[in-house]
């Protein structure tokens, strides 16, 4: 089912942050040496849903277009269950391939809230520039691990 | 989609909230409906003339109290308030579509509103101010002070359970005043769970009361010696015939806000991608039962292609429309408040075909989304070719029904606007501003709307309304709220 209503959307939202999340705290405990990155990940998915949930509750009006805000096929963002199976390269390409989905998804859903609640697309702006910095990490980790180093 | 969890369990008796206590209704018990699910969720009293009686009594007791608490700690008992209805926004959100039937968005943004009434009337301290000229012959100086009247009923509608009352409650009590508000029955939920959060912040005993019931409450408001002054908003034969003339005859204050036949008029240079969402809220949001609804849609100008073109996307995307219970988050439109009023919306459909206009989309066998029972649901209807002058051109329908028409210009457009007795909240959808202007300049409506389907104003502006649409002078939120809530008392003062 496409997700068309802006509490669809950011229920989804929720939903994406909170498996991504679980996903950052089995793989801290499997692999120590990055405890500290992976649980930091977790602490900034919650903060994540704790902004976009607050500016969403802070701008909804009744007054505009809330039930027709979104045309998004939820498939296209879906991440696994679990992947944290596998090695430490194999969880860092697991989470590079999670990440690059969630980032999609902030982008396109700010891009179609665009005109209806400025703060929603603001902030999901902003999280999905921070979630570009993160991809950046978990590439050079990817990197890493490949070179051999 | 799973459906979100419904606050209210069982079917718990609303008891009424007189004097800081909840008290036992005395009158008729009757059903609270969930118009989804057809099932009962409460029970309420309606009540008698002894509750009305008693309610106003405690107000009036403590209306003197109230009024000596200083503007600065009324201030802080507001925002304890509002904290308090953050803190319970969802839940507050989920009763409304428990017990009315809108969808979640629709219920969150309508507790939004709500709240943000709260917080322009936290503003007490500067926004009751008066003002002082020294001076104003030798050695005399005059000031005005706002000073409030003492109890006023506030009577609510049932297409906003939560919000309506509070473009009046907070800035009664912030002005002073103290409040009796009677919640139409069908929906007497939100208003439980507003005053609930309202004894919680620390209103005194009195202050902040809650009669539910019928014609009984309202009267024995109307009649009432110590009520100051009513806010209403309901149908116009009532706010026009029953509150307005019987507040002039007891000489209280009014606001009566009515009903509406709101026009979207559709300019040929419009950005169709975004005006199409916009007119699908402004006409099928809240089920079409809003006083700024859009009723009809009137595209402007000979362009045979473009009408087609604009219509077609609007049946198309009207079509789509996802229709069920509010608490599915997938669910784009809910039922009908009640059985009746999907009857009422089904005359109209049927009357609107006797007629001629052309039915292009038929509404009448919703598809539901979870198999409730249609007792109360209805798709969008459509009808084209509508005259003006007819029935489903000129009356206030309440439900998901568009009437399409079109003018030549702009200026016949606004003279077939301007001839609707409504005048609420019609709107232009351009990207020129000489039209734009032109339409904000001669059309005959309290809220005008440009590119915006729902001309809502924010609660720092008064919720205005022209012609049939509006009884009284001064209106609900903001400024005007205050001015309504208070008498100009002016002191010249001289010392020997």
């Amino acid at each position: 089912m496409r997700l068309n209503t802006a509490s669809q959307a950011i229920s989804f939202l929720r939903e994406l942050e909170t498996k991504s999340g679980l996903f950052y705290e089995s793989l801290a405990q499997k692999h120590s040496g990055e405890e500290s990155l992976f649980l930091g990940f977790v602490k900034e998915n919650k903060k994540n849903i704790l902004n976009i949930e607050r500016t969403y509750f802070g701008v909804i009006t009744d007054a505009l277009e809330g039930c027709f805000a979104f045309d998004i096929d939820p498939s296209l963002y879906e991440i696994g269950g679990d992947i944290s199976e596998g090695d430490y390269a194999a969880g860092v390409a697991a989470a590079l391939e999670m990440e690059t989905k969630i980032l999609r998804f902030y982008v396109d859903a700010a891009e179609q809230s665009r005109c209806l609640m400025a703060d929603v697309p603001r902030v999901m702006d902003r999280i999905a520039k921070a979630r570009g910095e993160r991809l950046k990490k978990l590439q050079a980790m990817s990197d890493t691990v490949k070179s051999g180093r | 989609m799973a459906i979100l969890e419904e606050p209210i369990k069982g079917t718990p008796l609303v008891k009424n909230f007189i004097d800081g206590e909840w008290v036992e209704p005395k009158g008729q018990i009757v059903d609270v409906v969930n118009p989804a699910t057809n099932q009962a969720i409460a029970k309420v009293g309606i009540a008698t003339k002894e509750e009305i009686d008693a309610a106003v009594e405690a107000a009036k007791a403590a209306f003197p109290e109230w009024r000596r608490t200083p503007p600065l700690a009324r201030s802080r008992i507001l925002f304890r308030l509002k904290e308090l209805l953050e803190e319970n926004f969802e839940e507050v959100s989920r009763i409304q579509t428990q017990e009315h039937g809108k969808t979640i968005d629709e219920s969150r943004g309508e507790t939004r509103r709500g709240i943000e009434n709260v917080e322009v009337a936290c503003g007490i301290p500067t926004l009751q101010q008066g003002y002082y000229s020294e001076d104003i012959a030798t050695g005399i100086d005059e000031w005005l002070i706002p000073t409030p009247l003492g109890v006023f009923g506030i009577i609510g509608p049932y297409n906003f359970p939560f919000m309506i009352p509070l473009w009046s409650a907070p800035y009664a009590v912030a002005t002073g005043n103290t409040i009796v508000i009677k919640p139409s029955s069908e929906v007497p939920l939100s208003q439980m769970k507003l005053a609930e959060l309202a004894d919680e912040a620390g209103f005194p005993p009195g202050v902040w009361n809650v009669v539910n019931g019928g014609r009984t409450v309202v009267n024995g408001m109307l009649d009432h010696p110590d009520i100051a002054g009513i806010t209403f908003v309901g149908s116009t034969p009532t706010g026009r015939d029953v509150i307005y003339r019987k507040c002039g005859e007891t000489g209280k204050r009014v606001v009566a806000q009515c009903g509406a036949k709101n026009f979207m008029v559709i300019m040929p240079d419009c950005n169709v991608s975004r005006t199409v969402p916009a007119l699908l809220t402004s006409f099928f949001g809240n089920t079409g039962q809003r006083c700024l609804a859009g009723a009809n849609l009137m595209i402007v100008g000979d362009d045979d292609k473009f009408y087609k073109s604009f219509v077609d996307q609007v049946e198309a995307a009207a079509k789509n429309i996802k229709i069920g219970y509010g608490l599915d988050e997938s669910v784009q439109m809910g039922p009908l408040r009640d059985n009746e009023k999907k009857q009422n919306v089904l005359r109209y459909i049927e009357l609107g075909i006797k007629e001629g206009s052309k039915l292009r989309l038929d509404g009448r066998s919703p598809k539901i989304i979870g198999g409730y029972p249609d007792h109360c649901f209805l798709a969008p209807t459509i009808f084209e070719d509508v005259d003006p002058n007819s029935a489903v051109g000129i009356e206030e329908i309440f439900g998901p029904v568009m009437s399409i028409m079109r003018a030549k210009t702009l200026q016949e457009a606004i003279r077939i606007c301007n001839s609707n007795p409504f005048g609420n909240g019609h709107a232009i959808f351009t990207a020129d501003g000489k039209s734009a202007r032109e339409f904000q300049y001669n059309i005959d409506s309290g809220n005008v709307g440009i590119n915006i389907g729902i001309t809502a104003p924010v609660a720092f502006f008064p919720f205005s309304g022209a012609k049939d649409s509006f009884f009284g002078v001064l209106h609900t939120q903001g400024q005007e709220a205050i001015r309504f809530f208070t008498e100009s008392k002016v002191i010249i003062q001289r010392w020997f």
